[in-house]
């Protein structure tokens, strides 16, 4: 019931997935295999993969949570424009990067994760989802004070006059009173 | 800030779960050692060298942790356990409520052994081809020499099994974040019900046999010359054990493959799981019928229900499903009311907020028939009914904050009724009330005269929680004090930040927390 963002478990999936095929990636030229080209193509795609998808995008109903330090990555994000705000590119790129990491051994299972990532993004974009950057919120949202703040008041709040308030000798009666609390005398 | 060892013990030392550690590290190193050392599987180190002893040794920790990830989701026996007389000690009643963190802690376990598994598992790949063994054909996995090398590879035959495996757990692990449970808990409901298959695909991945162990050690001790050798073994220094020893061999060596024992490890938290989903389902079978259902302010709806022989404490929570709205979703709640001998229906208070609740809500008003089904968590009870001596609890504090001043009426005639009836048993310190309205540009008055006992106790703005602890810990010092959370995170870290800190003259602060995702 309800609808579900598909493209945020697919940004998990493919942030998982660069990780994957960066390792795989490192595995594959340190242990210097033959196909080791195809090993440092990972890095450098699993880098690149990490990098596009750090920035969560916003979601449409309800709070977004976002990345620690995700902000400068939403800024770079942000400039590349419906490149990376359409989902269908980012279903393709990702096909498109996945392919090579099929030819070695050590990135095999990168490849295949992505592929699956890909294939989530492509259903977020056939449901009509785009990437929205999260913004800091800006502090229009508080009220604007009244203009009345510039006038405070110019007198004092009503009182009887001083004559009044004076305690008056002849009566004494109404001039005392009980202390509610017990008055000792300092010792 | 200065931690406290004597609060963050109380808090973070079941947490950590040095059993469950320490049972890891020992069966890790047991294995290892078994693979490394062992005379049965001498010729096999030989040729796969520390890939053999780390697959196999991650594999070990592999089945303890599949074994153990199922036992805290069997939530109906956990309450059993936690209510009943043989667990007597808070520590372990404690222990039961951090059942979530614990399978949290196996799943991620279970993620970093698979990585460590696979990756020995590849230089296996490798080094069963290079090495490839003229002498001992039958140890041999790889076709021929050379099938997979440094230099050229071929397709290798990877077991389709264990690829399946990593891929549902990448499945399961990407849609296991807090921020998708938050947002779409579907995915991850759904996707975590795929560990059946997981488990099944698990029991066929170990029918596979690579890896073989020696069977006729006494009549083959491993190293022991052969009558057409002439030169001993070239490797017997390095390996440092004491071999055959230039003896000859009485016969030729014979390998069988490991039996698999993951079978043993997982089958019997399986059955116990499948048997808790099903005593569930059974349960949750017989009907509910409403009885009332009462409109609050701020969109809160408090349902009163009946259902046959129900019961239940203060602190549970149940979960409700109405098929009318969505068959597959659950929802929990907190119960607001109990039943009791003189009352059987029992209660909650749903605020409505996503689409679920707006059409069960949509729904209440002519009388929809709903099943539900309890999960019942045990946590600390709230509303002592009578007999207060009865109880360790010495003083409550109770500390409400909401947005809005309306949202105070939900419970305002209970919270009058418990404070007139603590004035008449003389006891009117036990309860300590303080409500606070967070948004300060409302209404800030309870007009009612009947609730005045919460219109004198209300503060305007958030609660300065480190004062608040301060005060607590200095009218209560060398005591425990136990806190409990209900509410965002923002909060409960706060708090479970002040618990753990030192500056309470002495008075433990135990941090406990409710949260459903």
């Amino acid at each position: 019931m309800g609808k579900i963002e598909w493209a945020m478990w697919a940004n998990e999936q493919a942030l998982a997935s660069g990780l994957i095929l960066l390792t795989g990636g490192i595995v594959g030229v340190a242990g210097q295999f033959r196909d080791w080209q195809f090993a440092a193509y990972a890095v450098a795609a699993g880098v690149f993969v990490c990098l596009l998808e750090y920035p969560r995008g916003k979601r449409n109903k309800g709070t977004s949570v976002e990345r620690t330090g995700q902000y400068c990555f939403t800024v770079c994000v942000k400039s590349f424009g419906p490149l990376t705000r359409n989902y269908y590119v980012r279903a393709f790129i990702h096909a498109g990067i996945c392919v090579p990491g099929g030819f070695m051994l050590a990135t095999i299972l990168g490849c295949v994760c992505l592929g699956i990532a890909s294939l989530i993004y492509l259903a977020a974009a056939i449901r009509g989802e785009h990437w929205e950057p999260i913004l800091p919120r800006k502090d229009s949202a508080r009220k604007p004070v009244a203009d009345s703040i510039n006038r405070p008041p110019q007198n004092p709040p009503p009182r009887p006059p001083a004559e009044m308030r004076r305690k008056r000798a002849e009566d004494l009666e109404g001039a005392a009173y009980v202390n509610p609390i017990p008055v000792t005398a300092n010792e | 800030m200065a931690l406290s060892v004597r609060s963050w013990v109380a808090n973070e030392g079941g947490k950590h779960f040095l059993l469950w550690l320490g049972g890891n590290t020992w069966l890790f190193m047991r294995t290892f050692l078994c693979y490394y050392y062992g005379q049965q599987y001498h010729y096999l180190h030989k040729m796969l060298g520390l890939g053999l002893c780390i697959s196999r040794a991650s594999a070990s920790v592999l089945n303890l942790n599949c074994c153990l990830v199922l036992l805290p989701m069997c939530r109906t026996l956990l309450t059993c356990l936690r209510g009943s007389h043989r667990v007597t000690s808070r520590k372990a009643r404690r222990l039961l409520d951090k059942s979530k963190t614990f399978h949290v802690a196996c799943g991620v376990a279970i993620c970093v052994f698979s990585a460590v598994h696979v990756s020995a598992h590849l230089a296996n790949i490798v080094n069963f081809s290079v090495r490839y063994s003229e002498d001992f054909p039958s140890l041999n996995v790889a076709r021929y020499k050379g099938e997979v090398t440094h230099t050229h590879t071929h397709k290798p035959d990877l077991r389709i099994t264990g690829v399946l495996l990593v891929l549902i757990l990448f499945l399961m692990f990407t849609a296991s974040s807090y921020c998708i449970r938050v947002s779409n808990y579907e995915i991850f409901w759904h996707t975590h019900n795929l560990f059946v298959v997981f488990y099944v695909i698990l029991m066929l991945h170990v029918l596979g046999g690579a890896l073989k162990y020696q069977t006729n050690i006494e009549a083959h001790p491993p190293g022991c010359l052969r009558a057409n050798q002439s030169s001993p073994d070239p490797t017997r220094e390095e390996s440092g054990q004491a071999l055959g020893d230039g003896r000859s061999c009485k016969e030729e060596a014979r390998f069988q493959p490991n039996s698999p024992e993951t079978w043993l490890w997982v089958s019997g938290p399986l059955c116990l799981y499948c048997a808790e989903r099903l005593y569930r389902y059974i349960r949750s079978n017989s009907p509910v019928t409403i009885v009332t259902v009462v409109r609050h302010p701020c969109d809160v709806i408090e349902l009163r229900m009946l259902k046959k022989d129900f019961k239940a404490h203060p602190g549970q929570y149940i979960v409700l499903n109405c098929p009318s709205v969505s068959s597959f979703e659950n929802h929990p709640f907190t119960l607001t009311a109990c039943p009791t001998e003189k009352k059987e229906t029992f209660g909650i208070h749903l605020r409505v907020v996503g689409d679920w609740t707006e059409r069960f809500a949509e729904l209440l008003l002519p009388d929809p028939r709903a099943e539900s089904e309890i999960l019942p968590m045990v946590q600390q009870r709230r509303y002592p009914k009578d007999g207060w001596r009865r109880f360790r609890l010495r003083r409550l504090y109770f500390v409400w904050v909401c947005r809005e001043l309306q949202s105070f009426y939900w419970f305002a005639e209970l919270l009058c009724a418990l404070h007139r009836k603590l004035w008449q048993e003389n006891i009117p310190d036990y309860l300590n009330l303080q409500l606070y309205v967070s948004q300060t540009d409302g209404l800030q008055n309870i007009p009612e005269e009947r609730y005045q006992p919460l219109s004198s106790r209300l503060l305007i703005g958030r609660p300065r929680w480190k004062l608040l602890f301060e005060e607590i810990g200095k009218t209560n010092k060398h005591k425990r004090v136990g806190v409990f959370c209900c509410g965002p995170k923002g909060i409960s870290r706060t708090l479970h930040r002040l618990c753990n800190s030192d500056r309470y003259s002495g008075t433990t602060f135990e941090f406990n927390k409710e949260s459903f995702s």
